[in-house]
């Protein structure tokens, strides 16, 4: 009888520790954000960065930015997704932008997707009545931007039972505004294949 | 004798070593002057600048008000009543005029016009003799012999009326639009006189831009040169306009005012300078639709005379009237100048 209850007792014990460990959840580590993603075939976080720097490193080598005594006010315009997948382009074009400004080179314009922003805060200074004239930021002064970048990116998959290849390029484009002229144009290629 | 003549040499040795001593003697020390506030003459650097050498050093230049000649026009109506007997005419003429924008005059005298319906009648003009010829002129009403006219005693009665419209043209002069040129000429370091106001005359005609005559009429006292404008548009355009990626709209509300220039020198009468400047007066609302918005004007023109002046120093510059832009080198050299020959300026000397 006594061994028995013992016995119990252990059980008893072992079954709680092994609730313990089962009720703890995900072990939560920081990892390197620049390490190589793998994890499938689908568009991740090695495509964005290999994306952005590649670009960035070609624009600024191009006639109409290195060439430029100042530095050229550029604006984004869109990166066209053409792909079969959800690709948030505007994260891609949004890194080559913090890139181009952090080099010097480039000044960027209030894109269209941000100039709702732009003219409320014109219109609450310039129209409420409540600002030191002289402290305004008048209207009518915005600086138009020489340069759009725009683009797109495109994919070809393939599936096999065994074997997925993602085929992947993106293209980016910089045009004058004013004489629509294709000032710069390059593209990067990706192809990734996962296999089970 | 031989005392005078040692006496003479004497004298003769003593008169030379006295030159002697006055030629080596140091001129007068002259006080140091120097204007305080006033820096150096810089050496010209722009060919034009030497070139053209002191065009504006002293000169003085007039500058007129802007012209302007604006077409109005009448419209006429005149109702004549004849009365004949035997030979004695009488006639009663009762002219009536509406004074009215040729613009309106146009849109309702031709038939359909936008404002035909406040002006119903078909006008004509009446300097055009083709208009007025027999067939299109006046409507010749013949009255009735047994209502009107008394035929037993031979008494005629005829009514007629014209209608139509006469141009008149209206010259002046724009008082508030050259202040800003005067303003930058002055920068540019020219003296500005002021010229004499000009008088419109009755049926004043297109002499009312002859400045050679108001020259030669003395109406520029001291000018070397007259710069004078004759308005060629003013226009105000009211838009609005979606603004692409905000739910907002812009109402940009602009004053135009185009005048043609021309810079005459007043000995010669030759044209120095000839162009056409342009100023913009622009108020921009955003979402000014939502709440009528209405544009201070007073604001649109000093913008509109501001930036005409602008246009104006460029393309004086660009036909190197002026030599240089406010600030620069050559400014300061011709703000120096000024600065001495005017009796008037203060100057400090240390």
């Amino acid at each position: 009888m006594k061994m028995h209850t013992k016995t119990i007792h252990i059980s008893s014990v072992a079954i709680f520790a092994a609730l313990l460990v089962a009720c703890s959840g995900p072990q939560v580590r920081y990892g390197d954000a620049k390490a190589v993603e793998t994890v499938n075939a689908n568009y991740g976080s090695t495509d964005l960065q290999m994306i952005a720097e590649a670009m960035t490193r070609s624009l600024l080598q191009s006639k109409a930015i290195s060439g430029s005594k100042d530095a050229p006010i550029v604006t984004l315009a869109d990166v066209k997704n053409k792909t079969s997948e959800y690709i948030d382009t505007r994260v891609i074009t949004d890194k080559i932008r913090t890139q181009l400004t952090k080099s010097g080179q480039v000044r960027f314009a209030v894109s269209v997707s941000e100039m709702q922003n732009q003219t409320d805060e014109l219109k609450r200074q310039n129209q409420s009545g409540l600002y030191k004239s002289n402290t305004i930021a008048k209207t009518g002064n915005m600086q138009g931007a020489q340069y759009r970048i725009e683009g797109s990116i495109a994919s070809i998959v393939k599936n096999t039972k065994d074997v997925k290849d993602v085929y992947y390029v993106f293209n980016l484009n910089l045009i004058n505004n004013e004489s629509g002229l294709l000032e710069w144009s390059d593209e990067k290629e990706i192809r990734k294949t996962a296999t089970r | 004798m031989q005392l005078i003549q040692r006496t003479f040499l004497a004298s003769i040795g003593l008169s030379l070593v006295c030159l002697a001593g006055c030629a080596s003697k140091p001129p007068a020390a002259v006080p140091e002057q120097a204007i305080v506030g006033q820096v150096p003459a810089d050496p010209p650097k722009n060919p034009i600048i030497s070139a053209e050498a002191l065009k504006a050093d002293s000169k003085t230049i007039a500058v007129t008000d802007i012209y302007f000649k604006k077409e109005g026009k009448n419209l006429i109506f005149i109702e004549e009543t004849r009365h004949k007997t035997n030979n004695n005419v009488i006639s009663t003429i009762t002219p009536k005029s509406i004074e009215v924008d040729a613009d309106k005059a146009d849109a309702s005298a031709l038939t359909g016009g936008p404002n035909s319906s406040a002006f119903p009648v078909k006008f004509t003009n009446l300097a055009d003799p083709k208009a007025t010829a027999p067939g299109t002129g006046p409507i010749i009403t013949p009255v009735d012999p047994g209502s009107n006219s008394n035929s037993a005693s031979n008494v005629e009665t005829q009514s007629q009326k014209k209608s139509g419209y006469e141009s008149k043209m209206e010259y002046g002069e724009l008082r508030y639009l050259a202040n800003p040129i005067r303003g930058l000429l002055i920068k540019s370091g020219y003296k500005v006189v002021q010229a004499k106001p000009s008088t419109v005359a009755p049926n004043q005609g297109d002499e009312y831009f002859d400045i050679v005559k108001r020259i030669k009429a003395g109406d520029f006292p001291d000018a070397n040169y007259v710069l004078y404008g004759v308005l060629v548009e003013i226009s105000v355009v009211d838009n609005i306009d979606d603004i692409p990626g905000t739910k907002s709209s812009s109402q940009q509300v602009v004053l135009d005012v185009t005048v043609d220039f021309n810079v005459v020198d007043t000995q010669s009468t030759q044209i120095i300078a000839s162009f056409v400047a342009s100023g913009e007066g622009k108020e921009v609302r955003i979402d000014g639709k939502d709440n009528a918005f209405k544009p201070s004007m007073a604001k649109l023109m000093k913008l509109a005379a501001v930036d005409l002046a602008e246009d104006v120093r460029k393309n004086l510059a660009a036909q190197n009237f002026i030599t240089n832009n406010p600030g620069s080198a050559g400014y300061e050299r011709n703000l120096k100048r000024r600065l001495d020959d005017d009796t008037s300026t203060l100057k400090v000397y240390k």
